[in-house]
């Protein structure tokens, strides 16, 4: 489809590199390093880092803002790492992402990926008690992802039930290898966890 | 190395799904003589999930002061956790108002730049040393070996300690321990698809499969790895990804610490190799 130049935002570049990792943005030639050598693109082949950068040059930004791609990087850094003009394409991504989310909260768009449901269950987690919990995490994000508990915990059953099984046989959750019954189950709590707390006060997320 | 003792930052895997890496960390280094004093009251790093760069900065300010008032450098066996250390660390050192900024929000944020984040196998080759690490050699690991290396040893650029496309730390210690590396160069530094589990587990199946079939293929007897997550991926998730795609790969997963630790003629079982989920006992077979 053309591209609607009335419909482009010129301001949308700048506002990407006003956010952390986003200020490398126009050092871009489009020269499709990051695109040719990206493990994700290797197995989704409309998987384009090189053109959401353009796109995002050029404006269009609820066409970036909106484009599920965004969600499916696998923060691998093989593009920051052999990008000829250090545009640091990992970090810009991440960028775009969380403007992505202050637009999803404003009502302006709506994300199709359940990655960010999965960072504020992530997040919430270490905020509560300073260490990853993932019991805890999957407790938050398969209901949020799936629209209700039973639902939620249905996925989380069939995703676990296997995987589970194999880490309580060898001892690494539950009672078969040291650590109390309920290792891997209970949260492991730190105990400055209002430190944690004043962090996340002052540079949690917006949204999380 | 001059050093006898570090601060050891275990990262939160190291309790329940990785804990065979913490136990071979512990005992590796506990053989080579340096202690590791585990960080009182270590925080996660924010793993790859916190992705505002300042938040991240924060969450590791708290890790590395906490070491800094120890007065030893902070040394960690997650990829993960070492990449937000050291970035941290970096940010922090470059930048005065930051410091000042964190130090606003808790005192126990303050941090000056003394002391160094450092991945293991960094220590293990480049602080102890080969030729230390040799003459404490009392066995002969008798295996073909893929040294997957997977994303933040040799990437990004800023805090990497290794070649960011044919990395070698992993390729040196297997050959200085008698057992032989197969080519695999080309799978080495690919991403195993961890980060993507949760989300898109379709794309991290297919990305943890190209790994493990490439490690057969190339004939290797195990794969060997220095990040939990990519554990986490290629081994405890391995019979998953046999029963997605209707294989069978049947691949032993081990870390480099474990791997070195036979070869020190530490028991298997302190190594934890019975606790990874893809039978490790035809590696122990070949061990003289």
């Amino acid at each position: 489809m053309p591209i609607k130049t009335w419909e482009l935002d010129p301001n949308f570049k700048y506002e990407i590199m006003n956010e952390p990792g986003g200020e490398h943005l126009t050092a871009c030639y489009q020269c499709s390093t990051c695109t040719l050598g990206c493990p994700v693109t290797e197995i989704i082949p409309s998987y384009n880092p090189r053109k959401i950068i353009q796109m995002s040059l050029l404006g269009m930004r609820k066409e970036v803002l909106s484009n599920a791609d965004l969600w499916i990087c696998a923060l691998c850094q093989t593009c920051t790492a052999r990008c000829p003009q250090d545009v640091m394409i990992c970090e810009l991504m991440g960028a775009i992402r969380r403007i992505a989310e202050e637009e999803e909260a404003a009502g302006n768009i709506k994300i199709e990926s359940a990655r960010p449901l999965f960072e504020k269950a992530f997040l919430h987690t270490l905020q509560k008690y300073g260490r990853l919990y993932d019991m805890g995490l999957a407790l938050e994000y398969y209901p949020n992802r799936e629209g209700s508990k039973i639902k939620g915990m249905k996925a989380m059953m069939k995703d676990y039930k296997d995987f589970g099984m194999r880490m309580f046989k060898k001892g690494k959750m539950g009672p078969l290898g040291g650590g109390g019954v309920f290792k891997g189950m209970l949260p492991e709590k730190i105990k400055e966890r209002e430190v944690l707390k004043k962090i996340f006060e002052q540079l949690g997320e917006k949204e999380k | 190395m001059s050093e006898k003792k570090i601060a050891y930052h275990p990262g939160c895997p190291s309790a329940t799904t990785a804990m065979e890496q913490d136990m071979s960390t512990r005992a590796v280094f506990e053989k080579l003589g340096i202690e590791l004093e585990e960080l009182e009251d270590w925080n996660c790093c924010g793993a790859l999930e916190a992705e505002d760069p300042k938040l991240v900065i924060a969450l590791n300010a708290r890790n590395l002061a906490l070491a800094e008032r120890k007065g030893q450098d902070i040394v960690t066996p997650c990829s993960i956790c070492y990449y937000n250390l050291a970035r941290a660390d970096q940010a922090l050192r470059e930048d005065e108002k930051l410091r000042a900024e964190l130090k606003e929000i808790d005192s126990s944020l303050e941090y000056n730049g003394t002391v160094k984040a450092k991945h293991v196998l960094d220590v293990l080759v480049n602080d102890i040393g080969l030729a230390e690490l040799s003459g404490k050699l009392v066995k002969k690991v008798n295996l073909k070996v893929a040294p997957y290396y997977g994303c933040y040893l040799g990437r990004p650029p800023e805090t990497a300690f290794d070649d960011p496309d044919d990395p070698v730390l992993m390729d040196q210690l297997i050959e200085l321990i008698g057992a032989e590396n197969v080519p695999f160069s080309y799978m080495k530094t690919k991403c195993c698809g961890g980060p993507l589990m949760m989300t898109r587990a379709d794309i991290a199946f297919e990305m943890a499969r190209k790994i493990l079939e490439s490690a057969k293929k190339a004939g290797a007897d195990c794969i060997v790895l220095a990040c939990p997550l990519c554990g986490m991926m290629l081994d405890a998730k391995q019979p998953d990804i046999e029963a997605a795609f209707k294989v069978k790969i049947e691949m032993p997963v081990i870390y480099i610490t474990q791997l070195l630790g036979l070869a020190l003629g530490i028991e298997p079982k302190k190594l934890g190799l019975n606790k990874n989920i893809i039978d490790t006992k035809k590696i122990l077979e070949k061990v003289m």
